[in-house]
């Protein structure tokens, strides 16, 4: 028996159900995480557990009684959701902001009591934003933000602690704050936490039960070893993956496959360069983001721009796109300064792809791709057999012809994605640039993006530089990186000569391990400073330099 | 294990010609045409010819159609002359190119904000016309100046609305809130002239601001012709750029497309269609709202040949108000009041049905 569970639970938005009869438990007392890709109905399982969606049949039930029969407030004292992108008025303050969390214990006859605000200085202080208690929740960083909010779930007392995706948007090291704290208020606390995450391997190290979903039905459900198995992972995905124990943690690790026919070492350092900049000096009206930057993109290699949020990788972007011109300083393509170039000749040159682009959305696919040309036409010459062979050949490489009708609003996330890359491939641009291409989209369409990406590179030669925020994503598709923190490039090369535990704790201030993979080569990295408790005595520390050591040999439990 | 090997020819793959698109080849011109929308035209065209015939019948002194046609081609008689060539055909003509001028004008202001919810009667420059023209026409002004005038009170008030939005580029959402603030601003102008003022010379700025095509002459007709003649090739034209500018504006100086000049250009020829229909008919509301959607639904997202059948449709629709305006009440109304009446019941009942799509 536990006390939150489903009963034949189906759910529904006006058309065919997103869940179809569900029965499952949340196990009292652990974590649990939902997994699975976009649109597999896990945010709407975890609403309706929270009584925000009414079931089209069968129920939520918490402690034996259906919750949607339950009065709100009666739920909300023994249940807090933290809802997915959740956002507050302007200029509250983080107290004001967990006082909130009082609101079932209250009524408008009963003002708030000494015990409110004694379970307000305590849920301050377990979320550990007590020092922030006067800021304003929207000058927060990302992870403070995050904290500050489940500060008010805490507020709320209840032993149940719904999230949804409480760690999307964040870097590596937000990322890693937010977990430690769920990890720790189930282990000290004893919450019983259920979180909808999208990051397969998040999922791994931090819980104790793992429900995997697909298309409204769970796939599998078990502790983290029993889920997260090639099988399992391709079931739901749709993607192959190696899967591997994290040697520190015992945590299995999901290594989505990639091309490895393509995913060859290649070296930077013997390329001619392809675009480079010169003591350049970047800034937004007063605001200076970086000064003196100087860096060199080699032709016909993947370049990937790493560094925590706002260290001014998008900004730099936009410099060598053209899309802001320097302070000071030149960006030179080839041996042409940017600057002198005219604005058709450079978007004959250097393509763009910008973050999380906003299109009309009765745009279809094949418009968009189309417009790609546009910097080879003229409104008298509208279309060529050249335009036509190139919009076909890059609806046809991307796997988009039979959405080429479809309106972008009809499209999935990774879908849309791809149309957007197909544009870009219709450009036949030398070079690409990426902002961003894998954030919104779930692990089987970031890995379809990135081996794209990497396809355009090999066959094409295309010189591609990508922003991403994904530390191995970057390791494993990049031939090249760019290491930024405030606004100043720390390290380029190779991932494997770049990549190593004192990089990722001086740049992104978090503790991890970083290890060879035997497949690639690449590194790999892994965060541990948040493996508490029960992980604990597993972690040995392991010096940069002394990889190699046995116990740093990852075990493969399967590859496809 | 490779899912995308990009292929080196397109072989086999049915081309977009054969399928939606006809491109159309002359030397270095190359147009890509949508035949359904052609067709489309066509049918609107022939439908506003046989609409303007039977309109030119339609009076206290009832001309057959055979007579209109006659007179119209410059061989009637002299008594059907008269009535048509110099009575009825220059408000015809005149209603026609309004409401062209009008529908392209909301065409573009709707593209180029990227909400379909936005015309030029929103953003203030149909109200900043009339503030200036109830002005002129109050303090007893020479009535021939009322055009040019009007003309300037509109295109001052685009001007400034568009200064007033720059912060080193002009975004779409601060041009809308800056213009429903100018808007604000000439409206209180206005009233505050209709009430200072004696009301005897109210009352014709009153009928003024109604709009109306009544008592149009040929020199109104020459005027909104030449207009015309520069406006819309350049509409349609701007309809190429202004696809590109509606994927975002990063992609679209990426692509190579000049941004902020691509868009004080849609701005000019915009506001220069809606600052040539208010001078010489008044604000007429509505019209540049409504048809644009109505194009829109027929014919397929915007581009140079659907901005072409919303001209057509929006001379349609002027005319045939105005002709229910002028005929077939009880008290002939001016035709502002008639699309008003018409248009915005119609529009409610477009935003009941298309509500999953705004």
């Amino acid at each position: 028996m536990t006390r939150l569970e489903t009963r034949d639970l189906t759910l529904a938005y006006d058309g065919p159900p997103v869940v179809d009869g569900l029965t499952l438990d949340l196990p009292d007392g652990q974590v649990t995480s939902i997994i699975g890709p976009n649109g597999c109905g896990k945010s709407t399982l975890l609403r309706a557990l929270a009584r925000l969606n009414r079931p089209t049949s069968g129920a939520a039930v918490l402690d034996g009684e259906a919750v949607h029969r339950q009065p709100t407030k009666e739920v909300a004292r023994r249940l807090g959701l933290l809802p997915q992108g959740a956002q507050a008025p302007d200029a509250i303050t983080v107290e004001d902001l967990v006082r909130r969390g009082r609101f079932p214990h209250q009524s408008f006859f009963t003002p708030p009591t000494d015990a409110d605000q004694i379970a307000v200085n305590r849920a301050l202080e377990l979320a550990g934003v007590e020092h922030l208690r006067n800021r304003a929740v929207d000058e927060l960083s990302g992870g403070q933000r995050q904290r500050a909010w489940i500060a008010m779930s805490l507020a709320q007392e209840t032993s149940l602690l719904l999230l949804d995706e409480p760690t999307t948007y964040l870097d590596i090291a937000h990322q890693e704050e937010v977990l430690e704290l769920i990890r720790y208020l189930n282990e000290h606390e004893g919450k019983t936490i259920a979180m909808v995450l999208h990051d397969v391997n998040e999922a791994a190290r931090y819980s104790d039960h793992v429900i995997a979903m697909r298309n409204g039905a769970v796939v599998a459900l078990g502790t983290p070893a029993e889920v997260i198995n090639p099988d399992t992972v391709q079931a739901v995905f749709g993607v192959s993956t190696e899967v591997i124990t994290d040697p520190h943690t015992g945590a299995p690790v999901c290594l989505p496959c990639g091309d490895e026919s393509t995913a060859a070492c290649r070296m930077a350092d013997d390329c001619p360069i392809a675009l480079a900049a010169h003591d350049l000096t970047l800034a937004y009206d007063k605001r200076i983001v970086s000064a003196g930057l100087d860096v060199n993109l080699p032709e016909g290699v993947i370049t990937a721009i790493i560094g925590p949020n706002a260290c001014g990788k998008s900004t730099l972007l936009r410099a060598l796109s053209r899309l802001l011109s320097p302070r000071a300083g030149q960006v030179l393509l080839g041996e042409d300064c940017v600057r002198d170039l005219g604005r058709r000749g450079f978007a004959q040159r250097v393509g763009l792809l910008p973050q999380a682009p906003a299109p009309p959305m009765d745009v279809t696919v094949e418009e968009l791709v189309a417009s790609g040309r546009a910097p080879y036409q003229r409104w008298w010459r509208q279309w060529s057999d050249e335009d036509e062979t190139t919009v076909e050949a890059a609806l046809k490489a991307t796997g988009m012809v039979e959405f080429r009708d479809r309106t972008i609003d009809a499209l999935s996330g990774g879908q849309r994605q791809r149309a957007w890359l197909a544009m870009a491939l219709a450009r036949r641009t030398p070079v690409m640039l990426l902002d961003e291409p894998t954030t919104y989209l779930d692990i089987a369409h970031q890995v379809d993006v990135l081996d794209l990406v990497r396809a355009l590179n090999t066959r094409e030669h295309t010189t591609v530089v990508m922003v991403l925020h994904d530390l191995s994503q970057a390791c494993r598709y990049a031939d090249n990186l760019v290491v930024m923190k405030d606004g100043e490039i720390v390290a380029t090369g190779h991932p494997s000569e770049v990549v190593t535990a004192d990089l990722v704790r001086s740049v992104f201030g978090v503790e991890a391990s970083v290890v060879t993979e035997p497949v690639t080569g690449r590194p790999l990295v892994f965060p541990r400073n948040a493996v508490n408790g029960r992980y604990r005595n597993a972690i040995i520390e392991v010096a940069p330099d002394e990889e190699a050591a046995p116990v740093a040999e990852p075990v493969l439990s399967g590859a496809n | 294990m490779s899912a995308y090997v990009l292929p080196d020819t397109a072989e086999g793959v049915t081309t977009a010609s054969t399928r939606r698109l006809k491109s159309v080849r002359l030397g270095p011109v190359s147009f890509r045409l949508n035949v359904r929308t052609l067709g489309l035209i066509g049918i609107a065209f022939a439908a506003l010819v046989l609409f303007s015939s039977w309109a030119l019948t339609l009076g206290s002194f009832p001309v057959p159609v055979s007579g209109v046609i006659n007179s119209v081609l410059g061989r009637g008689s002299d008594e059907y002359d008269f009535i048509v060539r110099t009575l009825r055909l220059p408000r015809l003509l005149a209603a026609l190119m309004v409401g062209a001028a009008l529908g392209m004008s909301g065409a573009i202001f709707q593209g180029l904000v990227r909400n379909p919810l936005v015309s030029p009667d929103i953003i203030g420059i149909n109200q900043g016309a009339t503030a200036v023209a109830v002005f002129w026409i109050v303090t007893g002004q020479p009535v021939g100046m009322l055009a040019p005038v009007a003309f300037a009170g509109a295109t001052v008030t685009a001007l400034l609305v568009y200064v007033l939005s720059w912060r080193g580029g002009v975004a779409p959402s601060r041009l809308v809130l800056v213009g429903i603030g100018i808007n604000a601003v000439a409206a209180a102008g206005t009233t505050y002239i209709l009430v200072k003022y004696p009301i005897e010379r109210v009352g014709s700025a009153v009928a003024w601001s109604a709009g109306s095509v009544y008592a149009s002459t040929w020199d109104d007709v020459a005027i909104l012709s030449i207009a015309l003649l520069i406006l819309t090739p350049l509409a349609a034209i701007l309809m190429w750029h202004l696809r590109i500018l509606q994927f975002g504006d990063d992609t679209a100086a990426s692509l190579g497309l000049p941004v902020e000049p691509t868009r004080l250009l849609l701005v000019l020829v915009g506001c220069g269609c809606s600052a040539i229909a208010v001078s010489l008919a008044g604000p007429i509301g509505f019209v540049a709202l409504m048809v644009p959607h109505i194009a829109r639904m027929l014919g397929g997202a915007m581009t140079g040949s659907v901005l072409i059948l919303t001209a057509i449709l929006g001379a349609l629709l002027l005319l045939a108000s105005d002709v229910v305006g002028q005929h077939f009440l009880p008290v002939s109304m001016p035709v502002g009041v008639v699309t008003a009446v018409v248009g915005a019941p119609y529009f409610l009942f477009l935003l009941y049905r298309a509500n999953a799509r705004l």
